[in-house]
């Protein structure tokens, strides 16, 4: 059942707008926002104007010290933004990192699914273990991992100098700090791909590969023809969903390297929070947010047009 | 047959690397939180749990303010998944049921919530919380998470209502019962796997939120366990098995909830993406 769920739009429910018996038309019509206010209200209020806030805080020039009173400056801070090489080295580090966060968690998640799609003694077990990178709380997670990535008495270098090597600067060294938070990122997103994709997997119907496989097909064609166009709507959705998430991180980023060495890590999201609380430039700060957020957006939108597309053509 | 056998071999191989690559970190914990501090840092770390320190390791912890911190995460954490079912519960319910004008905004705005990074609401919702005395309060915290963690309970609990016949309401309501009760009394006790598993999500969204709570609290006394614990990074007075056990406890309910409702999670996540 939560299989189906993933990507179908379960059946139409009629919508009882004006029913006999209930009364008055008028008060019927009115039922729905008697439930909806409430929620909506909320959104409004601690999330939609916060959110506009920030998005006119980016046009004013406000400090942090005082930040209910600012002074409209227009596109100020973004042609500040835009001539700052700073700005350009932030973005390609937040697309390299997102980027990469969904190649490798996509594909580790994926080999993970594909090796518990066939049954084998434990495989509960091994598909619980598989999930404590997603289940283990950031600040938890960003503790040990802090702990296995120390330079002097950590886990890694232990290995490497056994293996006869220097040690690594794991999270000290401009070159191996993002390679090493994308280790930390991929722990803790592939358990979810590989979630999705496993009930992708399960979802194949059975019927049609063995079909496939007495027309004489061997295992690999089978599942190019048949088990990878079944899972591909599921495959771009989680994707997206990396990249988006990805985007937004900041708990494991921050609390990892903060930003550094010398912003080798530092993202728009840590950015901003960097240029706000350490510069207290908060129409800077949030400049750089509101690119952050169109990036998301972009990316949302990408995957709304997909989904438009492929229920157009699955509706025909 | 040797090809097969060549299959599984790689297959065992395969799942075993996923393994230690999955599970080493909370092996790891686990092992230095019951190692000596001396071994640590100077004679190398034992690779294996030493079940033989776990006293010691007890003992350290009992000077950390643990029970405290867990106490204002519990808060943080119960009242977000109060809220966030309550309003969860009221705008599902709206979004399956109902036919109305503002319909499609209102499913955009929930999803927009899953684009929008916590920390670029962060200032605003600081400056507000000045302005409404809420910015060194739990419940400031609560108002803060519940924006994130009501649209998902309200995504869940929609699919769960859209699975439930109407038929089953059409008589409560021809017996003139208020659809608030129709709601609480009738559809809500048919749903209830998919409300915990709402109720789970927006629990460990209150007990893991970092951000939040790092900017928002000033007094220690507020402190939760996710800010305590990140106060010891970077810190070396503090001995490092009784931070790692201090990350383990706060760790391990997460760890078993999450198991328990993992293939509803994900209905649900994807449930919200998709259909927003």
């Amino acid at each position: 059942m939560s299989n189906q769920a993933l990507l179908e739009r379960p059946a139409a429910v009629p919508a009882p707008t004006s029913r006999k018996g209930r009364g008055p038309q008028g008060i019927a019509r009115l039922m729905p926002y008697a439930f909806v206010v409430l929620p909506a209200a909320y959104l409004l209020v601690f999330m939609f104007y916060p959110l506009g806030r920030q998005v006119y805080l980016s046009l004013t020039r406000t400090r942090l010290a005082n930040p209910n009173r600012s002074e409209f400056i227009g596109f100020g801070n973004y042609e500040r933004l835009f001539g700052n090489p700073e700005f350009y080295s932030v973005l390609r580090i937040t697309l390299t990192y997102s980027i990469m966060a969904v190649v490798l968690g996509v594909a580790v998640g994926m080999i993970a699914a594909l090796a518990l799609n066939r049954p084998f003694r434990g495989r509960t077990l091994v598909r619980g273990v598989l999930l404590f990178g997603w289940a283990v709380p950031n600040v938890a997670a960003a503790l040990v991992w802090l702990w296995i990535f120390n330079e002097r008495s950590g886990i890694l270098n232990t290995v490497v100098t056994g293996l006869g090597l220097e040690r690594i600067s794991w999270l000290t060294s401009t070159d191996m700090a993002l390679p090493s938070i994308l280790l930390v990122t991929v722990w803790q997103v592939a358990p979810f791909v590989m979630l999705v994709m496993l009930a992708a997997l399960q979802s194949v119907p059975e019927e049609v590969k063995e079909a496939a496989v007495i027309d004489g097909a061997d295992k690999l064609s089978v599942f190019r023809a048949v088990t990878l166009p079944h899972i591909l709507p599921t495959l771009q959705l989680v994707s997206l969903l990396v990249m988006v998430w990805s985007i937004r991180r900041f708990d494991i980023i921050y609390l990892l390297t903060g930003g550094g060495p010398v912003g080798s890590t530092s993202t728009l999201i840590v950015k901003l929070r960097q240029v706000a609380f350490e510069n207290h430039d908060l129409g800077m700060s949030s400049a750089y947010g509101v690119v952050g957020l169109m990036l998301a957006l972009t990316v949302a939108a990408i995957h709304a047009l997909f989904n438009i597309r492929r229920q157009r053509s699955s509706s025909r | 047959m040797t090809s097969k056998r060549l299959t599984s071999l790689l297959h065992v191989v395969l799942v075993l690397a996923l393994v230690i690559f999955g599970g080493f970190p909370i092996y790891w914990m686990a092992t230095t939180a019951l190692s000596l501090n001396s071994e640590l840092y100077n004679t190398g770390q034992v690779p294996w749990p030493q079940l033989g320190n776990l006293p010691a390791m007890l003992t350290d912890l009992t000077q950390l303010p643990l029970m405290r911190w867990l106490v204002n995460t519990g808060i943080i954490a119960v009242g977000t998944t109060t809220l966030s079912l309550v309003l969860g519960a009221l705008a599902g319910y709206a979004l399956s049921r109902f036919r109305f004008h503002g319909k499609g905004a209102l499913g955009f705005l929930m999803f927009m919530t899953q684009v929008v990074p916590e920390a670029l609401i962060l200032v605003p919702l600081y400056a507000m919380f000045i302005t409404l005395g809420l910015l060194n309060s739990l419940l400031g915290l609560v108002l803060a998470n519940v924006g994130f963690s009501l649209p998902v309970a309200a995504f869940i609990i929609k699919g769960a209502i859209d699975a439930v016949p109407y038929e089953i309401e059409e008589s409560a309501a021809v017996d003139g019962c208020p659809r608030i009760s129709v709601l609480t009394m009738i559809v809500l006790p048919i749903i209830a796997p998919s409300l915990a598993a709402a109720a789970v999500i927006s629990f460990f969204a209150g007990w893991n939120e970092y951000l939040f709570a790092a900017t928002f609290l000033r007094d220690r006394e507020l402190w939760p366990a996710s800010v305590g614990l990140a106060s010891f990074i970077g810190q070396y007075e503090t001995p490092l098995s009784a931070v790692m056990g201090a990350a383990l406890i706060f760790s391990l309910p997460a760890v078993v909830f999450f198991l328990l409702i993992q293939r509803k999670i994900v209905a649900g996540i994807t449930a919200g993406a998709v259909k927003g």
